[in-house]
């Protein structure tokens, strides 16, 4: 059952052999919240994911989500669902869009026989991110960046999930379908649920997020956009000065230009 | 000439080349589509240790073994090291195993000279000295894999296409492969006797990667596959009746052309940059 809390890390810390990761991370993400994370490459954003996710344990601190501590990694994976980066797929085999909808299905049915049900689940979860049924007899390897990203998208999706992790959607990704699956995660949000989303480039989603957390291998800002965005904090994060556009609506759009 | 085809060893030889290319089918093209191909040669050069080891024990008085057994544990810890390991590191962890284990091969050999042949069989191989007794174990031994695969298939699918992934929907990933390698290694050694250390990787790899180029999904390449090492195997054992040649060193020769002659029409036809 899912209990009511969000997500709550307290004095996270990890690392990789002797190289520390993230240090002193302490947040809280309520449940239903649209949070984005960024920061510079190497900053820990996708090891806070895998934290969130169970897959890594903090060497000290602690992360509940939903309640369940993070060594509760099969009921956490029960509620989430989750999206890699596309570059850590390997894809050099003629596998079936059909096969990649299925995974994720199949794994939560913990590798049961699938039914006629499972594959309509999966045709709902392609045509919310604008495909249709004919890309499952479509080639995976075949598809365009953009049309890899949004499979993935609608495979994680697909499990409807409690808690939606997404590492770097958009990359590759034009704007129309960029759109489309912002349009997927607001329509989740509606519903309740919680959308945590690692990216590069903040600005296509300044607009739609609840809180950001800007991060450099500790936590420099966490919240509302305003208190974090601000030009000594992307200093703190990237190490160089990123001059800050304010938008009509008045959101502060930072310009990466070549720092990253 | 006489009707060779009725003899026992002939026989012996045409499942043999069944039960090959059933685990180049399975074994192959999950080696692959999990992008391992060199535990297929760093297993199959190991077992030769674990062979010459299980010879030395039964010349010293022990229970005598069949050999290819001792090459199904020191496969089996090849597998298991190269799935501890990290990725990266991978492909170095399978070589020095291959080294140490070639090195200790060939030290046991030394121990057991009069015995040595029996092992230096498992690196040529020759489908006709196929006993009784090592059909009964390749026929296990597929079997064995052939239901892991079927049970287990959409978790080593899912590893293979996306390792992080299978983590976080809540698979074992790590369990599952373990299981992935020690299924490719056990099929590595059993092809030992048949086909020789040196050509397994041809035997197995070659006709599961010559596949991977030309199928439209998954079951496709796990048909084609086993076409392709089944017509290889046989082309083998024919051209042997007519030639002096050995069918192994045939078979692995067409399979590795049949792969060379695919990469290159797919070339000729832009679909692939070489």
């Amino acid at each position: 059952m899912v209990k009511e809390e969000g997500i709550i890390a307290e004095n996270l810390f990890f690392r990789y052999s002797n190289f520390p990761v993230l240090s002193n991370i302490s947040f809280e993400i309520k449940k239903g919240e649209f949070v984005a994370i960024t920061g510079p490459n190497g900053s820990g954003k996708t090891t806070l994911l895998k934290l969130i996710l169970g897959i890594l344990q903090p060497e000290s601190g602690k992360i509940t989500i939903y309640g369940h501590d993070s060594s509760e990694r099969e009921q956490i994976q029960a509620i989430t669902g989750f999206m890699p980066q596309r570059e850590h797929i390997s894809s050099g085999f003629p596998i079936l869009v059909r096969d990649v909808m299925m995974m994720g299905i199949s794994a939560r049915k913990r590798l049961k026989k699938l039914s006629e049900e499972d594959e309509e689940i999966a045709i709902k979860a392609l045509e919310a991110v604008g495909m249709n049924e004919e890309f499952l007899n479509r080639k995976f390897d075949r598809l365009s960046g953009g049309q890899k990203q949004r499979v993935l998208f609608a495979r994680a999706i697909a499990v409807e999930p409690e808690i939606l992790l997404l590492d770097e959607p958009f990359n590759g990704v034009d704007i129309p379908s960029q759109n489309r699956m912002l349009d997927t995660v607001m329509e989740l949000r509606r519903k309740g649920k919680t959308v945590i989303i690692v990216v590069h480039n903040i600005n296509p989603l300044l607009h739609h997020i609840d809180k950001l957390m800007l991060l450099r291998n500790r936590l420099i800002a966490c919240g509302r956009i305003e208190e974090v965005l601000t030009e000594q904090n992307l200093r703190k994060a990237y190490g160089a000065s990123i001059p800050i556009i304010y938008c009509e609506e008045g959101f502060g759009h930072p310009v990466y230009g070549d720092t990253h | 000439m006489e009707l060779l085809p009725l003899q026992p060893y002939i026989i012996r030889a045409l499942l043999g080349v069944f039960l090959i290319s059933l685990n180049a089918s399975i074994a192959g093209s999950f080696t692959v589509f999990r992008n391992v191909s060199f535990l297929v040669a760093g297993a199959s050069h190991s077992a030769l240790a674990g062979a010459a080891l299980f010879i030395l024990l039964g010349s010293m008085g022990m229970p005598e073994i069949n050999p290819i057994v001792g090459g199904l544990i020191f496969a089996l810890i090849v597998a298991i090291s190269a799935g501890y390991t990290r990725k990266e590191d991978i492909n170095t962890v399978i070589g020095i195993s291959f080294a140490m284990s070639m090195s200790l091969a060939v030290l046991l050999i030394s121990m057991i000279r009069e015995y040595s042949s029996r092992v230096w069989t498992l690196l040529i191989g020759d489908i006709y000295l196929l006993t009784q007794h090592d059909i009964y174990l390749m026929v296990g031994v597929t079997a064995f894999n052939i239901t892991l695969i079927l049970m287990f298939y959409r978790a080593f699918l899912f590893i293979s296409f996306d390792f992080e992934g299978a983590e976080a929907f809540g698979l074992n990933a790590r369990l599952y492969n373990y299981v992935l390698l020690s299924i490719i290694a056990l099929s590595s050694v059993i092809l030992l006797k048949g086909v020789g250390a040196i050509l397994v990787f041809a035997m197995l790899v070659a006709p599961a990667a010559a596949s991977n180029e030309v199928a439209r999904n998954i079951r496709e390449v796990f048909l084609f596959s086993f076409l392709i090492a089944l017509l290889s195997g046989l082309g083998g054992i024919a051209v042997s009746f007519f030639v002096d040649v050995s069918p192994g060193a045939f078979a692995s020769l067409l399979a590795t052309l049949t792969y060379f002659f695919i990469l290159s029409l797919r070339r000729l036809s832009g679909k692939v940059q070489i």
